[in-house]
């Protein structure tokens, strides 16, 4: 250890006194006299018959900000839910937007620039609180804030049909 | 009836309401009349967090900063949740325990109870870390006009159930003299008070906490008493669940299939609740008023803070079945959901920031002084 370091550190005067050594401080021993050394073996591009595959090498098939091969993600036990959600606002405004690329129906809302009252994303503040008009919606854990009959908390749930849903 | 720590009778607990039925004997969770109180009990549980978790070393040098108008906001709020949360650390257990007939939600209302305990010794926690003495703040809770105004009408529906509770459990239904004063003690009287008292409770954790939220979240925008704004991420958790509780209690009463008769007194109590909400809504107002009379603070003034009143008012009373009464339609802070969202409480002592984990490790706070010699 001590020696391998004086070898690198060395420049003038430990250099001569440290020359017989420098065999067995080598990692791979010496290079053997009839290899040429060359950055870049210079027969390798004649030799290639299809394209350079380096792009493949750095680069998934799938972008991951963009998942358009799988728009919908699994939902155990069920077909993937591609419906529409149609929502109706207090002012009487309405648009439709799938139910894509989310675990919830409330981030698939807000991932379309769909604003809905939230805090605590779990199903116990009942913040999100929306009237389903139409359809039938999964929940994928248990709502713990109190909902009425046509009343859903978008946090927990996803669609299981098309819906029609109100925000206020 | 007197009250008995220990019901002899024998009964089917599913058939009993979830108040002024047999007194609860076995504390039994096999069968359950409600159970989304198991639930939240749990819930509850799975929140469990100690005030020392969160270090509040950088809210003392953030306080002697702050100008004199918000050292009076963060104070005044602190001192108004330190009144609400000692109401809420007893009164529960106290008015509620001795009428409750279900185990289950006797048990919720014990363990509802004691998560506000933790709420009182948070705000000594931050007193002992912020100001130099903390007494001369707890002091002025009780000499404070404005707040103790707001005490009266935090406390007065609590006081009466309680006080109609123990004439009730002593000498039963009836007419009774008691020191000279005629008392009328008749069960469905003392129903309509435990309804209004609910809803006061809902009023109390639903709307009147959200003001000082607020305030403390908007300190903590500006990245000011940040530590601070910890402690109440986790208050405001609590006091989410806390609120679906009571919805629960006065959406299941409002049904009337526990018990008729009280669904019958909440549909009775309609312009009661409102006026109850409105008075809140209206209280809060002023306490905002109060809060900013030396000025605002960057991002909320009075006007914005009386919005958002406005708003949470109407989210709150249309989720007990009731008409909005402000017709508020749009979230005046939308900042503040972030805040409110637990998604990111972090409660691990190795992800907050204490400050016995952080002994030996590289302090994460770097001046922008430090890049002063670097060249590129």
């Amino acid at each position: 250890m001590n020696q391998s370091t004086n070898t690198c550190q060395n420049s003038s005067d430990g250099a001569i006194a440290n020359n017989k050594h420098q065999e067995e401080f080598l990692l791979d021993g010496l290079a053997p006299a009839h290899e040429e050394f060359s950055l870049e073996a210079d027969t390798v591009e004649a030799q290639l018959d299809h394209e350079p595959v380096q792009n493949s090498l750095l680069l998934t098939n799938e972008d991951s900000e963009q998942p358009e091969a799988s728009a919908q993600i699994d939902f155990a036990g069920m077909d993937k839910p591609v419906h529409m959600v149609s929502i109706h606002n207090a002012v009487g405004h309405s648009q439709a937007v799938p139910f894509q690329h989310a675990d919830t129906l409330l981030e698939s809302l807000e991932a379309q620039d769909v604003t809905v009252h939230y805090q605590c994303r779990e199903g116990y503040c009942g913040s999100c609180r929306t009237q389903l008009l139409e359809g039938e919606v999964h929940y994928t854990e248990e709502p713990m804030a109190w909902i009425n009959d046509d009343e859903i908390l978008p946090c927990c749930c996803i669609p299981k049909t098309a819906i029609r849903i109100k925000l206020t | 009836m007197p009250y008995t720590t220990f019901n002899q009778n024998t009964f089917d607990t599913l058939k009993q309401p979830m108040f002024f039925g047999e007194t609860v004997n076995v504390a039994r969770y096999d069968i359950q009349k409600h159970k989304i109180f198991e639930n939240l009990i749990e819930k509850q549980l799975s929140f469990f967090w100690r005030p020392e978790e969160v270090d509040l070393a950088n809210d003392r040098k953030d306080f002697n900063d702050l100008p004199d108008h918000e050292q009076h906001i963060f104070l005044s709020n602190l001192k108004y949740q330190t009144l609400l949360d000692s109401v809420q650390g007893r009164s529960p257990n106290v008015a509620f325990l001795p009428i409750v007939s279900l185990p289950e939600l006797e048990t919720w209302i014990e363990t509802w109870s004691f998560s506000e305990t933790i709420h009182s010794r948070s705000y000594t926690h931050i007193m002992r870390n912020v100001v130099p003495n903390p007494a001369e703040v707890f002091d002025d809770i009780t000499r404070n006009d404005f707040i103790t105004r707001r005490a009266v009408s935090v406390t007065k529906y609590y006081d009466e159930l309680i006080a109609k509770n123990s004439y009730y459990t002593q000498l039963g239904e009836g007419t009774h003299t008691i020191n000279g004063k005629i008392v009328d003690i008749n069960l469905r009287d003392m129903k309509r008070t435990l309804y209004l008292t609910m809803v006061s409770v809902n009023v109390l954790e639903a709307i009147r906490f959200y003001v000082s939220f607020a305030c403390s979240f908007a300190f903590a925008e500006r990245a000011k008493m940040e530590g601070n704004a910890k402690i109440i991420k986790l208050i405001a958790r609590d006091e989410a669940l806390h609120l679906t509780g009571t919805q629960h209690i006065l959406q299941i009463m409002a049904a009337g299939k526990d018990d008729p008769e009280m669904g019958e007194i909440a549909a009775s109590c309609k312009e009661e609740v409102r006026a109850i909400f409105l008075d809140a809504a209206e209280q809060e107002k002023e306490w905002a008023g109060y809060l900013f009379k030396d000025g605002s603070m960057i991002g909320l003034n009075q006007t914005i803070l009386a919005q958002y009143v406005e708003y949470i008012t109407d989210q709150r009373i249309v989720a007990i079945g009731l008409p909005p009464i402000f017709n508020a339609k749009s979230n005046p802070l939308p900042w503040i959901n972030s805040w409110l969202n637990s998604d990111n409480v972090q409660v691990a002592p190795q992800e907050a920031e204490i400050s016995s984990y952080l002994v030996g490790a590289i302090d994460s706070a770097v001046d922008t002084e430090d890049f002063g010699d670097f060249d590129l």
